[in-house]
């Protein structure tokens, strides 16, 4: 009971030497998994010296010692595999043969015995591809058992006298199998906590990067400018718990936030060579306040010693950069560095997006303002003549087509909404063509074949008025004979098809002046879905046009 | 007296409403409605109308390619009807033209008969600025084709009506000769004949100061005394 005592307390102390180690540089590579010939020469020292230390740690028994030494090959092979396991067993084997006793041989054999049985299992577990199981407790407390359990075998079958060999076993056994197992299990559980918190750190940083990616991304879309970089020099200094934050274009300061406001002020010109630097060279300046220190161009009294300048780049054009300072008093830390330049690739992205974004809707918005617009003077009076002619014969008719009439503008008006489904765009639709049908009489048949199924699909709304409109105002209204516009919507290898088809073949010859609603439409959708979509038109003059609309199915 | 009035409109509900409008003035007798321009160079010919209201926007051939079409002798009083034109309209305000907006207010309407009876009274004999005829429409059995006056290589007249003949075909047409004469670049060669100079291939001379003209195509065309010395003149040999 002594002995195990002893063993234990031997034991906490390794506990406390695995502690400092965890905490160590050295102690990097375990985690990432990573060993390079100098990571194993490291942790061949290391776990030789715990092997030899838990040699003198032990406890004189009978002529021999009663010790936690195998803790250092096993864990050794477990971490580093078979060749490091033997490698520190031998070693410590070696160290204990020379202090002697009748187990001189029999120790130090079976120490290199353990430390190879450690690496076995290593490798077994790297075949297995759960080498992460290696770091185990369990794994570690089982291995240290049974490499006991081997030890205490080899003492009895080569140390002689066999009697004395056996009841000194008897005396050491339980306490140096119980407390080297336990030992082993608690240095790796400590492994394990490191490793966790190594772990944490890394999720807290990418944490923070998608934090400064979600509240930076509708600043951006408001431009690049004193205002929203303002407001962006806010969220990063927030979220970097860095010293200051500037931003700049390529001429002025456009925000600082931080520690050195008072001094660096929003609309003064760039003062830092650093920062002209990255401006002109296109790349990341840093000073880490450690071999070089930022001295600040416009104060002395400036607390600020360490900076990052991030150029921001827009299509390959620098427009501005992004700068993180620290105080003197702060180290600026590696993973700030790593979060800077995340940042700054983050905004350049995030700038180009919404750059091309404006351009883009303002172009296509107004288009379809013009577009909403042109529906009016022609069509209007036209709907309203037909309507008074009707009513002289059929007043419930001309009701009908009122309600219709002013349906059809309370639509035009209120549709602000960016994307409608199929069923909102045919319904819109529907009032035009009741109107349309009045107003050309017998001259005009409209076919709906919609699959049912396509109702809810999504599309850019006025997609499907001016294409209609098309049909029919440069095309069936054109004719001396009757025409025949077909609606149709249907699935065609997992994308949904919508056509419009007239009987006109009036598109080709028409196409400068009034492929205009289709170009819109056809644009409105490719920036929604990709190139690969949008409309397409096909046209036997005088015989069919036929405008189809492609859409992913279950899209947008 | 009671004008005959003919209206052309594309859209059945318009002239239902303005034969309405007209017979309810008491001043009209509407003598037609046509659906498109084809129906009213047909309608103009066998009715002869005082008046004509005429749609702007129209099918295949609209009301101002319409006017250029009409023969000149035949020339009625024209009032334009449109939904909505606002420039073309413009240029007819100081002309003897008159038009009026769809949908028609009887105000409107009476005070357009005022200034149709004032023409009348002075006995001015409407004339209308035409514009040159691009496309002439010709009928084929069941639908109309518009033929390019570039591609035509002659027209003949004879008893079973006007013939536009080009390379690969000829078809019929309701206009007459005189005026396509007037409104295209086609040349009277003969009494029933109009050239396309730009397709004449050589000039045949015969004697007795005739002539016939082979065109590009092979085709030939007889050359009258009459129109010989022109077309010399014309052509410059």
């Amino acid at each position: 009971m002594h002995l195990l005592l002893h063993l234990i307390q031997a034991m906490a102390v390794f506990v406390v030497i695995a502690y400092a180690y965890c905490k160590s540089p050295w102690f990097r590579p375990v985690v990432f998994g990573s060993l390079g010939a100098r990571d194993k020469i490291v942790l061949y020292l290391f776990f030789s010296l715990l092997s030899i230390l838990g040699t003198y740690l032990g406890m004189p028994v009978q002529d021999a010692i009663a010790n936690t030494r195998a803790i250092g090959p096993v864990l050794a092979g477990l971490i580093g595999g078979p060749l490091l396991g033997t490698a520190v067993g031998f070693t410590g084997g070696l160290h204990r043969y020379f202090l002697g006793g009748f187990t001189a041989l029999s120790c130090s054999v079976s120490t290199t015995v353990e430390g190879t049985i450690g690496g076995l299992v290593c490798l077994y577990l790297y075949r297995k591809g759960r080498q992460e199981k290696r770091l185990d407790p369990k794994v570690g407390f089982l291995t240290t058992f049974f490499a006991e359990l081997v030890q205490m075998a080899i003492i009895l079958l080569v140390s002689r006298p066999f009697g004395d060999a056996l009841s000194l076993v008897q005396t050491i056994a339980v306490p140096m199998i119980l407390s080297s197992s336990m030992g082993a299990a608690l240095f790796l559980n400590m492994v394990q906590d490191q490793r966790n918190i190594f772990d944490r750190v890394a999720a807290t940083t990418s944490a923070r990067a998608l934090k400064i990616a979600e509240r930076t991304v509708n600043i951006l879309r408001r431009g690049f400018n004193r205002e929203s970089a303002a407001d962006l020099a806010q969220v990063i200094h927030e979220e970097a718990a860095v010293g200051a934050v500037a931003i700049t274009d390529t001429e002025k300061v456009l925000a600082f936030v931080g520690y050195g406001s008072d001094h660096h002020l929003p609309g003064e010109p760039i003062a830092s060579a650093l920062t002209r630097e990255a401006i002109e060279e296109n790349r990341v300046v840093f000073v880490d306040g450690v071999r070089a220190s930022y001295a600040c161009p416009l104060s002395k009294d400036c607390p600020l010693h360490s900076v990052l300048v991030v150029p921001l780049e827009v299509d390959g054009r620098v427009i501005g950069t992004i700068k993180l300072y620290e105080r003197s008093s702060q180290r600026f830390l590696n993973m700030n560095r790593a979060l800077g330049e995340g940042i700054a690739s983050l905004l350049s992205n995030q700038l180009l997006q919404s750059q091309y974004e404006m351009q883009k809707s303002l172009l296509v918005r107004s288009e379809l303002k013009l577009l909403q617009a042109q529906v009016n003077p022609h069509f209007l009076f036209n709907a309203l003549n037909t309507i008074v002619s009707i009513l002289r014969n059929d007043a419930g008719r001309a009701k009908d087509l009122l309600i219709h009439l002013s349906n059809l503008f309370r639509k035009n008006l209120n549709r602000s909404e960016d994307l409608s489904t199929l069923e909102e765009e045919l319904e819109h639709v529907h009032s035009y063509l009741e109107i349309e049908k009045a107003r050309l009489a017998g001259r005009l048949q409209v076919d709906m074949e919609i699959d049912p199924t396509l109702l809810g699909l999504r599309m850019p709304t006025f997609t499907l008025q001016p294409l209609i409109e098309n049909a029919i105002k440069h095309g069936i209204s054109n004719m001396l004979e009757p025409g025949r516009a077909v609606i149709r919507a249907r699935r065609d290898n997992g994308i949904a098809l919508i056509e419009i088809e007239d009987n006109a073949g009036s598109f080709v010859e028409k196409e400068v002046r009034d492929g205009h609603g289709i170009r819109i439409v056809d644009k409105r959708l490719k920036i929604l879905f990709g190139a690969a979509y949008g409309t397409t038109v096909a046209c036997r003059p005088g015989e069919q046009t036929k405008v189809t609309v492609r859409i992913p199915v279950g899209g947008g | 007296m009671v004008m005959k009035a003919l209206i052309v409109d594309d859209e059945f509900h318009a002239r239902e409403e303005l034969e309405a409008l007209l017979n309810e003035t008491g001043e009209f007798q509407v003598a037609g409605k046509c659906a498109n321009a084809l129906e009213a160079i047909q309608a103009i010919r066998r009715e002869k109308p005082d008046v004509l209201f005429l749609d702007i926007q129209m099918p295949a051939i609209n009301g101002f390619e319409l006017l250029s079409m009409i023969d000149e002798s035949h020339m009625p009083i024209v009032v334009f009807v449109t939904a909505y034109d606002e420039y073309a309209l413009k240029a007819f305000e100081e002309s003897p033209l008159d038009y009026l907006l769809k949908p028609v207010e009887k105000a409107r309407l009476a005070k357009t008969i005022q200034k149709i009876r004032r023409l009348q009274k002075n006995g001015e004999h409407p004339v209308y600025a035409g514009q040159a005829i691009r496309k002439i429409p010709c009928l084929l059995s069941s639908k109309v084709k518009l033929v390019n006056v570039d591609d035509v290589e002659y027209v003949r007249s004879s008893e079973a009506g006007i013939y536009v003949v080009t390379a690969s075909a000829e078809y019929y047409t309701e206009l007459s000769l005189a005026t396509l004469e007037s409104r295209t670049g086609l040349v009277r060669c003969h009494r029933q004949f109009l050239v396309n100079l730009d397709l004449i291939d050589e000039i045949l001379l015969q004697e007795n100061l005739l002539a016939e003209i082979k065109m590009k195509s092979g085709k030939r065309v007889p050359v009258s005394r009459r129109h010989l010395k022109k077309l010399k003149e014309t052509l410059q040999f």
